[in-house]
């Protein structure tokens, strides 16, 4: 079994030392010694305000870091935060660091927290990204509380964003999982939740892990799991979004976001396509914060992405779209910026073609996912145009409104599906 | 014996050689005919049976994917299952007919049919290279497309022409010299042409592009984090 | 006369702290007494103690169970005469026993003639025994240590007309140690026992002997002044004398309590004791460690007296209010439990009568550096009564047989001092002396040998102690080093099964030898020495290199 070759024996041993634990808070690394350091020290004050009794553990799995980011986690001592604030440490806190392989791979550093999770019979297993710059102590007890409380299996957070960050969330992510699925959690792709000991343990026992989806994005993956198996789902507001440098990569980032939740339509065909109403879920804190400080962006350079990209790519487009959808799109590719419009119902057709078409992998499904990016760059545009002057309820009403289209369009996704299975 | 009995004499002999002959051929003929027929009507049955298989297996989609079924529309040829599946009898009523035309037992002939059965092995892995090839070519082009184009590189259609083009002539060279035709002149050329490139490159990338190849090398070896374009909005 | 001992006795001895009302009676009036402790002398002896602490026996009104006293010369006719507590000390010393008696210094009962004489008139030669005041607003600040009850230091005394001092009940006036005639009245005491033969004084209270305004009152500079010039006139006249300071600090500011050798003998590490409980219930080692290394070294003629438990309730003074939260939530859910910052139950009680829990705090109890102090009762596993009122629950009798009232008095159960413990699983019918002398496996017989195992050696309470740190957190270990002699202690705190790899490459080349079983287990090599223990399982090894 694969998990057998995933833990070394160095960390058995360290595993064994640690013992039971309630709480495992994972932290999957890779060269980020920059920002290590003020993240573990915020998880440890978390601890110590919120779950003084509680026997946790902090566990890095690491891809290899040359830049000493192992030890940074495993040098900062329990006794320093006590040093600076004076708030006592009922019990010793473990910190257990493994290199799980050469290379990051967040499959593999996701599996070997949850992995450590299930050993440790933990109650709650919290992920936190190593970039979260804007961690705060009390993140920890928004993520572990409702599993504690009140029994919940994933608790995926919310954030306080600028009303232009995140726009790949909340244009398509959001929208797809919402209507799809039919479970309005904002954040499918998180880099930091918690889920609970049980869902940890059933995820390692799942044989989708190998999968296209879980090796290129395992954060939407899980979310998608616990979706469709029936798990108590929530969500939690944290605070502001902490900023992450790899995801300003626009295609990185749909690799990891799009090109999961598009693979996990395949699987997963039997629950979605039954779903015809969307489950609201449980939210502890605001659903959604957005903060309105001027952002200066490129309009035209966007434009002209994605008029270059509808150009560049007709010969793909014709593989992948219709010819009406292809159509519409040279059409909006000709409009100048000022009545530059990407009408919501006609993303979600192009979404829906998209994922239809990668379902039937006309060409190659990466290449798929490639070719969205810059109609999603017009999309994005649009967004930004009809919200320039919008208040945070105008936004949020933007988003309702086009997760109103995705979800009465859904007809249409089934029907360019194809075979029904 | 006068000149008109020896004129009768040698008419009547070769009359005599001529029947020999076609009493000899004759037969052999009529096994040639029979055997090209019976080759017919295998090798139409061949046929059948690799259209069959290549639709069974959605070999044209395939194709499509290759961007070979393109090729093939625009020299005005039949699609690629069909040209297989014509390939395919072709070469088996070729081979009976061969095998005929050896039981004549004409010398030299049988020599040259032995090369054309020894030829076919070969012929067909320059296909099967071919084929890759175009494969190959057509995912390549279109990565090199994608790329450009998200990285708004402005000469992205030149881009992906440019691998296509530089992937056909490397399979190609290597089909035909695995048919072993011209084999000196196709590696000479290829040689002068691809290490030709590859120069033209190294200057542009090394003295035209410094700046661009530090940056690239930083962030490959030295695990420096990609410049981040502050115009671009965090997407999640 | 007093037993004759080598210098520094104290540091190897295993005390025995009991009440003697609680003990045994003699005659019959529902009253331990001394000639009934004298009965049971060999008892203790057989249990392998080697001292007993006497809790206050003097004259006393008895509300505050005799801590209250109204004449420092006497012995309370309950207990006995004066000629009975000698003859008592006389068998006792021909046991071995020394006899360590309480010297409450810091007050009197207010029904002492001291203060019946003082608060009688502003001119009286004994007004300034105590600490007078017209207002109550002196020494603004201190802490009030009995919070349940008392809501000032200061008293208003209707006789006199002003307030007086006290740190404890307000019917225990403090003693005004600023009058040198106290101080020598309390030397002439002390002297009047030594005189007697008593091995040694148990100061109760010391902290608050001198007032000072602008400060906390306790551990002043006068204070230790008193305690040097008291502990010179007791080495000038009765060298050997042992003088145990009671003194609920923390341990940087218990260390001034030693001085520089000339102050006590010994002193209570208080903050210890909360801290091996919550340890246990953590499954941690933290706490234990962390308060021992921050315990200060102290003079080399000096020793820590440590315990589990005594009369008074488990103090949680001397922890944070996280640990105090914690404490309580976990060993006293029923309030009542809890009295004065503190939680008044015994030893077996609050380990839920689990037998490998109590070998296991005993185990470290006995192992840990410092003087061990058994409270009575605790050696056969007795039960308590939180019911009884303040701390009388832990007070009840000695349960020596499962007979009429606990074989501990022949008189009538109703005017017994104290019920007994009666219930099904404490009750003296399930848990007394007797039934545990016939069984080897029984708690006493258990308690006598580890006292053995201790007493083997002079390196539990004359050694040096050197923890380590295995990656287990829930297993505390140390090393104990005297001489050349070595013996490694290691204890699993949880409930569960643990295995832990001990770094002891400085002892390589040495054999392990179990300390009760006398078994070897293997030699100490290169690589990290493992163990497997069982829930709750210690080990104590002798390391040889043979």
């Amino acid at each position: 079994m694969a998990e057998e070759v995933l833990l070394n024996d160095e960390f058995l041993r360290q595993l064994m030392n640690v013992g039971e634990v309630d709480i495992v808070v994972g932290l999957p690394t890779y060269n980020n010694a920059k920002t290590i350091e003020p993240v573990v020290r915020a998880i440890q004050a978390g601890i110590l305000k919120c779950f003084p009794r509680e026997r946790v553990v902090i566990i890095g799995a690491d891809g290899g870091s040359q830049d000493g980011t192992r030890d940074l986690v495993t040098g900062i001592s329990i006794d320093d935060v006590w040093r600076a604030s004076k708030v006592y440490a009922l019990r010793t806190l473990p910190v257990v660091t493994t290199e799980y392989g050469h290379g990051p791979e967040h499959r593999l550093a996701l599996r070997t927290i949850l992995s450590a999770a299930d050993l440790l019979r933990a109650r709650a297993c919290v992920v936190i990204s190593p970039d979260s710059t804007t961690i705060e102590a009390d993140w920890l007890q928004h993520l572990v509380q409702p599993i504690y409380k009140e029994d919940f299996d994933l608790v995926a957070p919310v954030y306080r964003r600028q009303k232009f960050a995140g726009l790949l969330m909340r244009n398509l992510l959001y929208p797809m999982t919402r209507a799809v699925y039919g479970s309005g959690i904002r954040e499918p792709y998180a880099s930091e939740f918690a889920i609970s000991g049980r869902l940890a343990t059933d995820f390692l026992g799942n044989e989708d892990w190998n999968g296209d989806g879980a090796r290129s994005g395992p954060e939407i993956f899980v979310t998608i799991m616990a979706i469709t198996g029936k798990y108590k789902v929530c969500q939690s507001f944290l605070g502001v979004k902490p900023a992450q440098d790899r995801s300003s990569d626009l295609v990185e980032a749909m690799r990891r976001t799009v090109g999961p939740l598009f693979s996990s339509l395949d699987g997963k065909f039997g629950y979605w396509s039954s779903v015809t109403s969307c489950q609201q879920v449980p939210a502890f804190g605001p659903q959604s914060e957005v903060t309105l400080e001027p952002l200066t962006v490129d309009l035209a350079r966007i434009r002209e992405m994605f008029v270059t990209g509808v150009g560049e790519l007709d010969a793909v487009f014709k593989s992948v779209l219709t010819e009406s959808t292809l159509a519409d799109l040279r059409r909006i590719a000709a409009l100048d910026l000022s009545s530059f419009r990407y009408p919501a119902e006609m993303w979600a057709k192009t979404v829906f073609e998209f994922a239809a078409s990668y379902h039937k992998s006309v060409i190659s499904r990466d290449h798929i996912v490639q070719a969205l990016v810059p109609l999603y760059r017009g999309r994005a545009l649009t967004f930004l145009l009809e919200n320039q002057e919008a208040s945070a309820e105008e936004v949020e009403r933007s988003v309702e409104s086009l997760c109103g289209e995705f979800e009465r369009l859904k007809p249409y996704l089934l029907e360019v599906w194809g075979e029904r299975k | 014996m006068n000149m008109w009995d020896k004129i009768v004499s040698e008419l009547m002999q070769v009359l005599h050689e001529l029947q020999a002959g076609v009493a000899h051929y004759l037969p052999r003929v009529v096994v040639l005919l029979v055997i090209a027929l019976v080759g017919w009507l295998i090798a139409y049955l061949a046929k059948v049976t690799v259209r069959s298989i290549l639709h069974w297996t959605r070999f044209s989609k395939l194709s499509e994917h290759t961007g070979a079924a393109q090729l093939l529309n625009q020299a005005a040829l039949p699609s690629s299952t069909e040209l297989l599946s014509r390939f395919a009898f072709w070469v088996v009523w070729v081979g009976f007919v061969l095998l005929g035309v050896s039981i004549l037992g004409i010398v030299g002939l049988e020599d040259y049919t032995a090369r054309f059965f020894m030829f076919l092995p070969r012929l067909f892995a320059a296909l099967v290279i071919l084929f890759l090839g175009l494969l190959a070519a057509s995912f390549f082009s279109r990565a090199a497309l994608l790329a450009a184009v998200n990285s708004n590189f402005r000469s992205s259609q030149l881009a992906s022409v440019s691998v296509r083009i530089a992937i056909i002539i490397f399979v190609l060279s290597m089909a035909f010299e695995v048919l072993g035709v011209a084999e000196r002149t196709v590696m000479i050329a290829f040689g002068t042409a691809f290490g030709a490139v590859m120069f033209a490159l190294a200057i542009a990338f090394g003295l035209g592009g410094q700046h661009l190849a530090r940056e690239f090398l930083e962030e490959r070896l030295a695990k420096k984090k990609p410049h981040v374009d502050e115009n671009e909005l965090s997407p999640l | 006369m007093q037993l004759k001992r080598e210098a520094g006795w104290y540091k190897d001895t295993i005390i025995y702290q009991v009440h003697v009302r609680t003990f045994f009676d003699s005659n019959g009036d529902g009253i331990g007494d001394f000639q009934g402790l004298a009965q049971k002398l060999d008892y203790l002896q057989d249990l392998g103690v080697d001292a007993i602490w006497l809790m206050p026996f003097f004259p006393s009104p008895l509300r505050d169970d005799g801590y209250d006293i109204s004449d420092y010369r006497a012995v309370h006719p309950r207990y006995g005469t004066l000629e009975d507590f000698k003859s008592f000390l006389s068998v006792a010393h021909e046991r071995g026993l020394s006899v360590i008696i309480e010297l409450v210094a810091n007050h009197t009962s207010d029904q002492h003639p001291w203060f019946q004489e003082s608060r009688s008139s502003q001119q009286n030669p004994k007004r300034d025994w105590y600490v007078w005041s017209d207002t109550d607003t002196r020494y603004r600040g201190t802490r009030i240590i009995f919070l349940d009850t008392e809501m000032s230091n200061w008293a208003w005394d209707p006789i006199s007309k002003s307030y007086y001092w006290h740190r404890f009940f307000s019917h225990q006036p403090d003693l005004n140690f600023d009058n040198p005639a106290v101080r020598e009245e309390m030397w002439q005491v002390m002297k009047f026992w030594l005189d007697l033969g008593v091995d040694g004084f148990r100061l109760d209270a010391v902290p608050y002997l001198i007032e000072r305004e602008g400060t906390n009152c306790e551990n002043l500079p006068e204070t230790h002044e008193i305690i040097r010039w008291l502990r010179k006139r007791v080495d000038d006249e009765f060298p050997g004398t042992m003088l145990l300071a009671e003194a609920n600090q923390w341990p940087a500011d218990l260390r001034p309590y030693f001085g520089n050798g000339d102050e006590f003998h010994m002193a209570f590490h208080f903050p210890l004791m909360p801290r091996m409980f919550m340890g246990l219930r953590l499954e941690d080692r933290k706490p234990i460690t962390e308060i021992l290394q921050q315990t200060p070294d102290i003079p080399s003629t000096c020793q820590w007296a440590i315990f589990l438990r005594n009369h008074d309730e488990l103090t949680l003074e001397m922890v944070t209010d996280i640990e105090r939260d914690y404490m309580y939530d976990i060993y006293a859910t029923d309030k009542s439990m809890r009295l004065n910052l503190g939680i008044r139950r015994r030893l077996a009680p609050l380990l839920d009568n689990d037998r490998r829990r109590i070998e296991l705090m005993t185990g470290m109890l006995m192992s840990l550096p410092g003087t061990p102090i058994i409270y009575y009762g605790d050696e056969i596993g007795m039960g308590d009564n939180i019911h009884l009122g303040d701390r009388n629950g832990v007070r009840t009798p000695m349960q020596w047989s499962g007979g009429s009232n606990g074989g501990f008095s022949t008189a009538d159960p109703e005017i017994l001092y104290s019920p007994l413990i009666s219930n099904p699983l404490y009750g003296y019918q399930a848990v007394n002396v007797q039934s545990q002398k016939r069984f080897d496996h029984s708690l006493l017989s258990w308690m006598k040998q580890i006292i053995r195992v201790r007493r083997s050696t002079p390196v539990f309470g004359s050694g040096s102690i050197e923890f380590l740190y295995p990656a287990n957190h829930r297993v505390l270990a140390y090393v104990r080093k005297l001489g050349k002699e070595t013996v490694l202690v290691v204890n699993n705190l949880s409930s569960a099964a643990q295995a832990v790899e001990l770094d002891l490459k400085q002892y390589k080349g040495n054999i392990l030898i179990e300390m009760f079983g006398k078994n070897i287990f293997p030699r100490i090599g290169d690589l990290p020495y493992l163990l497997t223990m069982g829930p709750y399982q210690f080990y104590w090894f002798r390391l040889r290199r043979i």
